[in-house]
């Protein structure tokens, strides 16, 4: 993943959940992160999907636990380095 | 001096400051994004020490047929950012119909101030009507149908709650099953929504509860195409996109803002590149651009939206630095103003500071600063007025004169929920104030100045059509108000049903030089043997008339006729309410008790009485 790529979901992910964006890994999950919602969760995707200029399959949505996951999920797309 | 009591103050102050820094966000980036981020962020926030007035709070429900979370959080921002304290509830998920039929539903026990009712025509007939429409024989029994429906909801909860309610009127669809044959159908599938949406607007045309919101329009102007993401729809039922959830909370904002008294009464302007392009002192009468030619056709279209707002209620004034006579001949002589004198509540043109000529302003109308809006095309003016004066709303102007109109139209901030006479005529009213202190300024003392007015007062009780106006008078009135008790329109209707236990009263009043209308009010709460003025309030306009005390002296005269033997006055002091501080003892009242801040005075009517003064013409109904 190239490093625009990824400050940029860094941002999202920092505004949306409120989270400092020194904080954010790989490893950050819904289980262990309050404010990730199923709103939130829904936001993330959308601001995600319209940053990147893609849409994600819904069971991939359904999927995504951690911020691996969505960048898996963007690899998938062809968000990569 | 004493150290201890510092900090705690300071504390009592974070949580304000917190918020303004979290609000700027949304200041400075208005993104959905940002709004998300900052309306959680207010939501962690510790606010329990914060100490809002209750003028100040707001509770807003909502309910709808789809998800409307994200509404509620633009509404809580946007209430902040006009330093309204939001609650907002949301209804469970398309159980609007549940909670509004069950009394003991959260609704209820929410208590809202505001009811927003979302719900799309789709969910409110049978689930083949989009795909058999032009199948259908009668269209119209579904319009029946589909407003009977929301007239039942909405009787059952205008029955069970005083709250203002807003409900959304329908999005003509952008899609016809009948295509370029719409028109030509007998009720084509856009008709069939052009009609229903007539047909709501005419049930509640004359509510003074339920209001029914234009969705369509806000939605015709954000434009359709772009009011619905397809994604969140389907994934998520969210029925308004990210880019429209702004443009239809402004539009709740609007009603929001008249209900919570945060309506502006006057735009202050400043005249070079804001009236007219160019700059008087320097381009002169012909060199400025004002007429029907690019760009002065787009200052002389702004003009005549101000215009537009003139005639309906809105004042207009003059804030700017130059030479008066160079204006002056502009504003007068110019073939292209719309704008001339007469429309002026006032002017100030000179080289003094803009906050200071503001200042004055507010003071010559005679209303407050925070009835005030400044247009300024400088923004180093407008800089200095947000930071001196952060009462007044500065306005954002486009760098582009083609710009202002829009900018203008824009503006959510001069609705009222009821439009008065009164209002229609505020701006000839200041006119003819102009010529009664230019009057007073030339004869010598009060009382000659008094009788060559030969003026006219007409007490009556209030009927429904003074009503609106009376509503605004007992919450807008500050200074001239011996109590301040403020009652909702509502609260108003019922105590003139119990016309055993009060009487309202408005007061009318008329000179040679113009009608004033409605320009006091007063509460009587009838005890047995007792007339307790429980508020007594009048419009500063027509202070230093002796109208107060000809108000006063009638209705002690009724008092009387109804065989009571004391008039009790109530007095309130607040900060802005000193001018009455005198009111009831000037009027020969005595002290009676004290109960904290509530002072009562007393006449007793079997030695004293008010004296009508003689110059007046009093009509009594």
């Amino acid at each position: 993943m190239s490093s625009s790529t990824d400050k940029k979901l860094k941002t999202i992910l920092a505004k949306v959940l409120l989270i400092d964006e020194a904080k954010i890994s790989d490893e950050l999950s819904r289980k262990t992160v309050k404010e990730w919602d199923s709103m939130a969760h829904l936001m993330l995707v959308s601001e995600i999907e319209s940053v990147f200029e893609v849409t994600m399959d819904d069971d991939d949505i359904m999927e995504i636990q951690t911020v691996a996951d969505i960048k898996k999920t963007l690899q998938k797309l062809g968000i990569t380095a | 001096m004493d150290s201890k009591e510092q900090p705690e103050k300071r504390i009592g102050e974070q949580p304000s400051l917190q918020m303004e820094k979290v609000l700027d966000k949304v200041r400075e980036e208005p993104t959905h994004l940002n709004y998300w981020n900052v309306y959680k962020r207010i939501q962690q926030l510790d606010l329990t020490s914060l100490n809002v007035p209750d003028e100040k709070r707001v509770k807003v429900a909502l309910l709808s047929s789809f998800t409307v979370d994200p509404l509620g959080m633009y509404l809580d921002v946007k209430c902040r950012l006009v330093q309204l304290d939001p609650e907002i509830y949301v209804a469970p998920f398309n159980q609007y119909q549940q909670e509004i039929l069950d009394e003991n539903s959260g609704l209820y026990a929410f208590k809202p101030d505001v009811i927003v009712l979302a719900v799309q025509a789709d969910v409110l007939v049978n689930e083949n009507f989009y795909s058999d429409f032009v199948k259908l024989s009668d269209v119209g029994q579904y319009q029946t149908e589909i407003l009977d429906r929301i007239q039942a909801i909405l009787s059952t909860l205008s029955a069970r709650t005083d709250a203002l309610i807003l409900v959304n009127n329908f999005m003509v669809p952008p899609f016809t099953p009948l295509g370029i044959l719409d028109n030509k159908a007998e009720c084509g599938f856009r008709s069939f929504f052009y009609e229903l949406n007539q047909k709501l607007a005419d049930l509640y045309k004359e509510s003074s509860q339920v209001y029914v919101v234009n969705l369509e329009a806000a939605a015709g102007k954000h434009g359709k195409s772009r009011c619905l993401d397809p994604k969140l729809y389907y994934r998520g039922s969210l029925l308004f996109s990210e880019s429209f959830l702004p443009v239809i909370a402004d539009e709740y904002m609007g009603y929001i803002k008249a209900l919570k008294n945060l309506t502006r009464k006057c735009i202050v302007l400043d005249l070079d590149n804001v009236m007219w392009g160019g700059i008087i002192g320097e381009d002169g009468i012909e060199g400025i651009q004002l007429g029907n030619d690019s760009p002065g056709n787009a200052y002389k279209d702004f003009q005549r939206t101000l215009l537009s707002y003139y005639n309906r209620g809105v004042l207009l004034a003059v804030n700017s630095k130059n030479n008066p006579e160079d204006a002056m001949k502009a504003i007068r002589e110019h073939p292209h103003m719309l704008l001339r004198e007469k429309h002026f509540a006032a002017m100030k043109i000179n080289w003094q500071n803009k906050v200071q000529n503001m200042i004055e302003l507010a003071k010559e109308i005679n209303i407050g600063l925070d009835s005030m809006v400044f247009m300024d095309d400088n923004p180093r003016e407008r800089e200095q007025m947000k930071q001196s004066l952060p009462q007044v709303l500065v306005v954002e102007m486009p760098a582009s004169p083609f710009l202002y109109r829009q900018t203008l139209e824009s503006m959510n901030d001069f609705n009222l929920l009821a439009l008065t006479e009164e209002d229609k005529k505020r701006g000839e009213m200041y006119h003819a104030r102009k010529q009664r202190k230019e009057l007073r300024e030339s004869i010598g003392s009060l009382e000659d100045f008094l009788k060559s007015l030969e003026m006219k007062i007409v007490i009556k009780q209030a009927d429904d059509l003074g009503l609106p106006r009376i509503v605004r008078m007992v919450n807008k009135t500050n200074q001239f108000n011996l109590t301040s008790r403020r009652y909702t329109d509502s609260e108003i209707r019922k105590m003139k049903e119990l016309g055993n236990e009060f009487e309202v009263y408005g007061l009318q009043v008329s000179d040679r030089l113009g009608d004033e209308g409605i320009v006091g009010v007063a509460i009587v709460r009838k005890e047995p043997e007792v007339w307790i003025l429980d508020s007594f309030l009048l419009s500063c306009r027509v202070i230093g008339r002796k109208v107060e005390t000809a108000f006063l002296a009638a209705i002690v005269a009724d008092a009387k006729k109804e065989g009571v033997s004391m008039v009790v006055g109530e007095y309130i002091p607040t900060q802005k309410n000193s001018p009455v501080k005198n009111f009831y003892s000037s009027h020969g009242f005595e002290k009676l008790s004290r109960e904290g801040d509530l002072y009562r005075w007393k006449l007793d009517l079997s030695k004293q009485s008010v004296k009508m003064p003689e110059w007046m013409d009093v009509k009594h109904e």
